[in-house]
């Protein structure tokens, strides 16, 4: 029962971070990959909060979402200024140097990380009743992702996509959209830390790591980058397949290598066969 | 007339090309002003500077008397709004969609109102979509409203780019060869809309290689080269003087009887 429930919650996080993840580089085109360090930022904040003082809960997760936000909003007005693919290098020494941090202070436990999270809710029903918070979080998440990007400010995105001096020509803010956009995202990357923080009650920085980054760009591109159901469907293949490949009752030394090959060859694949993803337009080569 | 643009001594160089080389010039409500010259006479720069993609050296601009600086995106705010030569459409997008990104106030760039659909959003987008309808009826294009616009027929294409800067309702429109590879019918609309447009009010600046398109519409043309304005005057003499034509077309002799 609890491994199902973790399961699920697995699942639902992943699917907050995959969607997310997906606003800001599939439908902003904004290259980042430091997707995880906000959702690290998430976790952190709120476990500490929860840790140190006697806040409620959803106070530690709200304070969590907004130092990533504020975080995301620091970086992006400091970085999408400058022309070209700055921020794909920024947003990778930002989650380097922001995790050799979280590695070496005392007060965030170092490399062994924060395990004395406060319960929140006991009993038996604990499982079930965090997933259906989880469940209406998902909803929300993807339903304000979703109405954004199918409305005029969705327009105006794709207007920007298709050819940024045009847009920027017709009196379209460019940097405001990108901040927007860019901060949205991180924000719901920090509540999917605020839920895991809570739930599994224990949190590391290696889960926050570059090997992290890769595996949501996976369920994003899997799915179908820039697509509404694409990232729930990666995220939803890429947390249940190596749960499953578990119940193949392999010896724990080759279960590693084998989930890491599976990935690997996944990606190789659809980048052969369904360059759009699962869900995305079915020819291959690149969109104009 | 009324003055609605000013250029005053703008100068413009990258490394050692001289792009604009201390332009004055002032363009009234109501005037078509044709600007031609040479390959590589600074012609699209002069209307960079102005859009705002690149920035003068020195040189001040002034819309209807006030400043015009700042990014592009503040600029089309303000009233200046461009067309491109290679007309740079949405490609991914519908004819009305790529026209109703073009208005000057766009309440749906907020992510937040957008996703709420505000009723300010609603009336907003209502009447953007009333104006663009009316816009396409004027060209014939009512029927391509919701066609990808890069599935439309090259000369239509240019259209549209027309009438999504026109979204914008400034006061300065500047069209950059509006009618390179357009023919026929499209043509007689291309002039209708520029005329009519002119006629309410706004003051357009043409960039254009074909000089009867030039004659047909304009009044008055400047005469750009090397970066330069050599001359401002009517179209007739502009295309009598043979100092200019040499420089235009290179020899004289070849066409002299032109």
């Amino acid at each position: 029962m609890e491994y199902l429930a973790n399961a699920g919650m697995l699942i639902g996080i992943y699917i907050i971070l995959a969607a997310s993840y997906n606003l800001i580089i599939g439908y902003g085109g904004l290259n980042t990959i430091a997707h995880p360090i906000f959702f690290a930022l998430g976790a952190y904040t709120a476990a500490l909060l929860g840790i140190g003082t006697t806040l409620p809960s959803v106070v530690c997760v709200l304070a969590g979402i907004g130092v990533a936000v504020v975080a995301s909003v620091a970086l992006a007005v400091t970085t999408l200024r400058i022309e070209g693919d700055y921020l794909l290098i920024a947003s990778l020494g930002f989650q380097l140097g922001l995790l050799q941090l979280v590695n070496n202070f005392e007060f965030t436990g170092g490399p062994s990380g924060l395990s004395n999270i406060p319960v929140t809710i006991t009993g038996p029903g604990r499982g079930w009743l965090y997933l259906l918070i989880c469940a209406v979080l998902v909803v929300v998440v993807v339903w304000l992702i979703w109405r954004a990007m199918a409305g005029p400010f969705g327009r105006a995105v794709r207007a920007m996509r298709d050819d940024e001096l045009a847009c920027a020509a017709l009196g379209r803010s460019l940097i405001t959209m990108k901040i927007v956009i860019f901060a949205f995202g991180c924000g719901a990357a920090g509540l999917a830390g605020g839920l895991y923080a809570y739930y599994f009650q224990y949190i590391s920085p290696e889960q926050f790591n570059v090997a992290q980054s890769a595996t949501i760009l996976t369920m994003v591109v899997l799915g179908g980058i820039g697509t509404t159901w694409g990232p729930l469907i990666g995220a939803f293949v890429l947390v249940a397949l190596p749960q499953a490949i578990t119940f193949m009752q392999l010896p724990s030394s080759l279960v590693g290598p084998l989930q890491g090959i599976i990935f690997t060859v996944l990606v190789i694949l659809f980048l052969f066969v369904r360059p759009h993803g699962l869900v995305g337009r079915r020819e291959a080569g690149v969109a104009h | 007339m009324s003055e609605i643009l000013r250029l005053e001594n703008l100068c413009k160089q990258f490394g050692g090309i001289v792009v604009a080389d201390d332009i004055s010039l002032t363009l009234s409500a109501g005037e078509i002003l044709g600007l031609i010259g040479p390959n590589g006479a600074g012609k699209t720069s002069l209307f960079n500077l102005v859009s705002g993609v690149v920035q003068p050296d020195s040189g001040r601009i002034f819309l209807q008397g006030q400043p015009l600086e700042g990014p592009l995106h503040r600029r089309a705010r303000a009233g200046v709004v461009r067309t491109w030569q290679h007309m740079r459409l949405f490609r991914s997008m519908t004819v009305l969609e790529n026209m109703l990104v073009a208005t000057r106030e766009y309440p749906g760039e907020s992510m937040l109102r957008s996703m709420f659909a505000t009723a300010s959003v609603r009336r907003a987008e209502a009447e953007a979509r009333g104006r663009a309808m009316d816009l396409l009826a004027r060209m014939g294009l009512t029927q391509a409203a919701d066609s990808i616009v890069v599935d439309l027929p090259f000369g239509q294409q240019k259209l549209i780019g027309l009438a999504r800067a026109l979204m914008n309702d400034g006061r300065c429109l500047l069209l950059d060869e509006p009618m390179a590879g357009v023919e026929g019918s499209n043509y007689e609309t291309m002039q209708r809309i520029v005329r009519d447009e002119a006629a309410a009010g706004r003051a357009v600046c043409v960039v254009e290689h074909n000089v009867s398109f030039i004659k047909d519409l304009c009044t008055h043309a400047v005469f750009m080269a090397q970066g330069k304005i050599l001359q401002r005057g009517s179209v007739d003499e502009l295309t009598r003087s043979r100092e200019l034509t040499e420089l235009y077309f290179g020899t004289v002799e070849d066409h002299a009887d032109a």
